[in-house]
């Protein structure tokens, strides 16, 4: 009966958990025009079928803060391109980074036919991203355009969907066919932040110009080639996720499912599907991954296998011997859409465990050894170092669109006991030593005897008298 | 890769937008010229390039060199101004590119001047020779132009330093580290500690032998126990005993078990040693020593 019981429980809890980001589901959609809403009616619908509870909003409604008592008011926010400059007080640069900082999720769409707001601009320079400052400037490119909606324009870019950004990153936003890029905004990335990554670059001959000053030829562009990026992302300290996406248009139903032309040749553009990807990934429902157990024991001939059950503590040793054989296990899952799965990195990747005093002293890969149904195990055998002191078994695994891992478990590493050293009979240098001592023992019993037992001699008893 | 194969896929691109599309972007009277500081007139080089097959040799920058590219835009036959009129700069094996802007007049005269000091630091200490190519688009149906032109050979000064800033902090997998472990104690070779323990073992059948060519013996032994054999035998025994503790204490015991053992013996040893030197004292007195 009881069991019964507790598994209908499950099974509701797994209902309601089902299709649901990893960090919560409240979703606030800044639009300024409510008529614009048909536009973006079929990318929210997608939304709310994910399990999202979305709030559209004005920014200038009433009331409408992006927190409450100091804490987020909402888990993800998306802003859609607004037509006046200003986004009134609830949108301040300042209350951007805030809701970042306090784990907030935001996905920005700018749009080159409305200027994008002070507060946006701001916020976005703060995070190093920048977009060009005067309304309108737009990304042409003349080889892959959509000929027949922008044959004159050629501002509609056909793009290719992503590849992996570098060979060891794992791609999130990646599959078949073409995406429409209408009208975009390009950003610069500063090169100095690790936190930044592009989604979707401009292709090489792409440039991103103002219509208002360059309508003749191209003079000074904001950016030019594969330094343009359309899409791009920021994922902060703390996996707070920040989208800039260049053309809010991907969004619209128009071009969900759009009949395109790229020279000569018809497609079907794919943006359904991919903003469904960019926005799962804004909103964390994927690419999180959950650290389960930690686990280390000293090897004595026989591997243990890791209790993955959370009722069992994870109960490590506190104490190590220095060169002493170690094994170290962790468990990692990754969050996918609705669930935990077992966490598989790049093949170029590697999650590194460091075994660091101040400084690591040994810094290897972890390779999976077992796998459970939500979760990898991954573990690796080493010696720890000739070096006593306190010392950290550290995995810090941060990877572009990967949520941040950072577990530290402390154990003291201690010296060789007085009774665990080699004995002196065992060390061969020691065997002259040795005989020494055995030999001054029998000497001195020999001598004693003497002492005490000898009789004078003929010669000395002579002498004697 | 993929900057190579949307090269790739942009040149054949074009290529057969030349084919189909009714006019196509172009360049005419193309010279690409490195006029080297101080040379004068005539000093460097100059070519004409050619807007379907690249030059053969490739272009020399030098250290105070500046490249001068001078072209005339055309669409189909006629000269015109286009929107987009770049010279790009690729780097082979980064695949990392640069534009520089033609500027261009009404007449669709382009011209760009290009020195060492405008590249990147990139290119300058790139091994291969950078691929340069030109981009010509425009607005409208004209078919857009992009073609490798030339190669071009970045030659620095080795004497000038560059400063290459440090590579920017990126999240990826770094190189592992491996413990370098202390060396155990090394134990000099068995066969020269056996010769020399065997020396020091060797050395007491010499001592012993040295004692008896004196005249050590151990005659008085029946006399001794005869006199007090119960102090000889203990004084003696005790001796014995304390060596065999000390034994103990170096194979097992700890000094806990050690000290009692020792205190009892050294008792014994005590009460008997007294009476057992009181006879041997006897005997030096009746001159017997």
């Amino acid at each position: 009966m009881r069991w019964l019981l507790s598994s209908a429980l499950v099974l509701v809890w797994s209902a309601a958990a089902a299709a649901k980001s990893f960090t919560g589901n409240r979703l606030l959609v800044v639009l300024e025009e409510q008529s614009e809403r048909e536009k973006y009616s079929v990318f929210l619908e997608d939304l709310t079928s994910r399990g999202f509870t979305t709030k559209v909003e004005s920014p200038k409604a009433d009331k409408l803060s992006l927190f409450r008592h100091g804490e987020r008011a909402f888990d993800h926010v998306l802003l859609l391109p607004a037509k006046s400059k200003g986004l009134g007080p609830a949108f301040t640069a300042n209350n951007i980074l805030e809701f970042l900082k306090l784990e907030g999720n935001v996905l920005v769409a700018l749009s080159s036919e409305s200027a994008t707001p002070t507060a946006v601009q701001s916020a976005l320079l703060e995070l190093d991203i920048s977009i060009p400052a005067d309304k309108g400037a737009v990304v042409v490119d003349h080889f892959n355009f959509d000929s027949s909606s922008a044959s004159e324009k050629h501002d509609v870019l056909l793009l290719q969907r992503p590849g992996a950004l570098r060979s060891d990153v794992k791609n999130y936003f990646g599959g078949e066919g073409y995406i429409a890029v209408p009208r975009a905004v390009g950003q610069i990335l500063g090169n100095d932040s690790p936190l930044l990554s592009p989604i979707l670059r401009a292709p090489s001959t792409a440039y991103s110009y103002s219509p208002k000053d360059e309508a003749e030829a191209v003079e000074d562009p904001f950016a030019a080639g594969e330094q343009l990026s359309l899409i791009s992302t920021l994922q902060a300290n703390n996996a707070a996720r920040l989208m800039v996406l260049g053309s809010a248009e991907v969004l619209q139903n128009k071009w969900f499912s759009e009949n395109a032309k790229i020279s000569g040749k018809s497609i079907k553009t794919a943006n359904r599907e991919f903003a469904q990807q960019l926005s799962a990934w804004t909103f964390k429902e994927t690419g999180v991954l959950k650290v389960g157990k930690v686990v280390h024991y000293q090897d004595e001939g026989k591997s243990k296998k890791m209790n993955t059950s959370l009722a069992i503590p994870e109960n490590n040793p506190t104490i190590y011997r220095v060169k002493s054989d170690v094994h170290f296990q962790v468990e990692i899952s990754e969050y996918s859409n609705d669930h935990l799965t077992p966490f598989v990195p790049s093949p170029n990747d590697n999650i590194q465990l460091e075994f660091s005093m101040l400084s690591p002293f040994q810094r290897l890969n972890l390779s999976p050894i077992a796998q459970t149904t939500n979760s990898t195990i991954f573990g690796v055998a080493f010696k720890t170092p000739d070096q006593h002191g306190i010392f950290n078994f550290r995995i810090n695994y941060r990877r572009p669109f990967f949520t941040n891992i950072d577990e530290k478990r402390q154990v003291t590493v201690r010296h060789f006991a007085h009774d665990e050293w080699p004995r002196s009979w065992q060390i061969s240098g020691a065997w002259v030593w040795i005989g020494g001592i055995w030999v001054t023992v029998a000497g001195w019993l020999a001598f004693v005897a003497v002492w005490l037992y000898s009789a004078p001699t003929e010669r000395s008893v002579k002498k004697t008298q | 890769m993929r900057v190579l194969s949307s090269l790739v896929s942009s040149l054949f691109l074009s290529g057969a937008a030349i084919v189909s599309a009714a006019s196509s972007w172009s360049f005419e009277d193309a010279t690409v010229s490195i006029s080297t500081k101080g040379a004068g007139v005539g000093g460097g080089s100059k070519d004409k390039l050619n807007p379907s097959t690249p030059l053969a040799k490739s272009v020399s920058l030098g250290a105070g060199d500046t490249l001068k590219l001078v072209l005339t835009n055309v669409d189909g036959k006629t000269a015109k101004r286009p929107h987009q009129a770049f010279l790009t700069l690729t780097d082979p094996t980064t695949g990392l590119e640069e534009s520089f802007v033609l500027s261009v007049k009404e007449s669709g005269k382009g011209k760009v001047d290009l020195s060492q000091k405008d590249l990147p630091h990139q290119f300058l200490t790139s091994s291969k020779p950078l691929a340069a190519s030109i981009v010509i688009g425009s607005f409208g149906s004209s078919a857009p132009y992009k073609s490798k032109v030339f190669d071009l050979q970045v030659s620095r000064d080795p004497n000038v330093p560059l400063t290459i800033p440090e590579a920017p902090l990126r999240y990826a997998a770094v190189p592992e580290i491996h413990h370098i472990f202390r060396s155990d104690p090394k134990s000099p070779p068995k066969i020269i500690t056996l010769v020399f323990a065997a020396a020091v073992i060797g050395a007491l059948p010499v001592l012993l032998g040295v004692w008896m060519s004196l005249g050590a013996n151990a005659n008085h032994l029946s006399k001794a126990l005869g006199d007090a054999p119960v102090s000889h035998a203990l004084f003696y025994g005790s001796i014995l005993a304390m060596e065999g503790i000390f034994f103990m204490y170096y194979t097992s015991w700890n000094l806990f078990q050690t000290l009692p053992a020792a205190g009892v013996v050294g008792f014994f040893a005590f009460l008997s040693g007294s009476r057992a030197l009181t006879e041997v004292q006897e005997r030096r007195l009746a001159g017997l020593r």
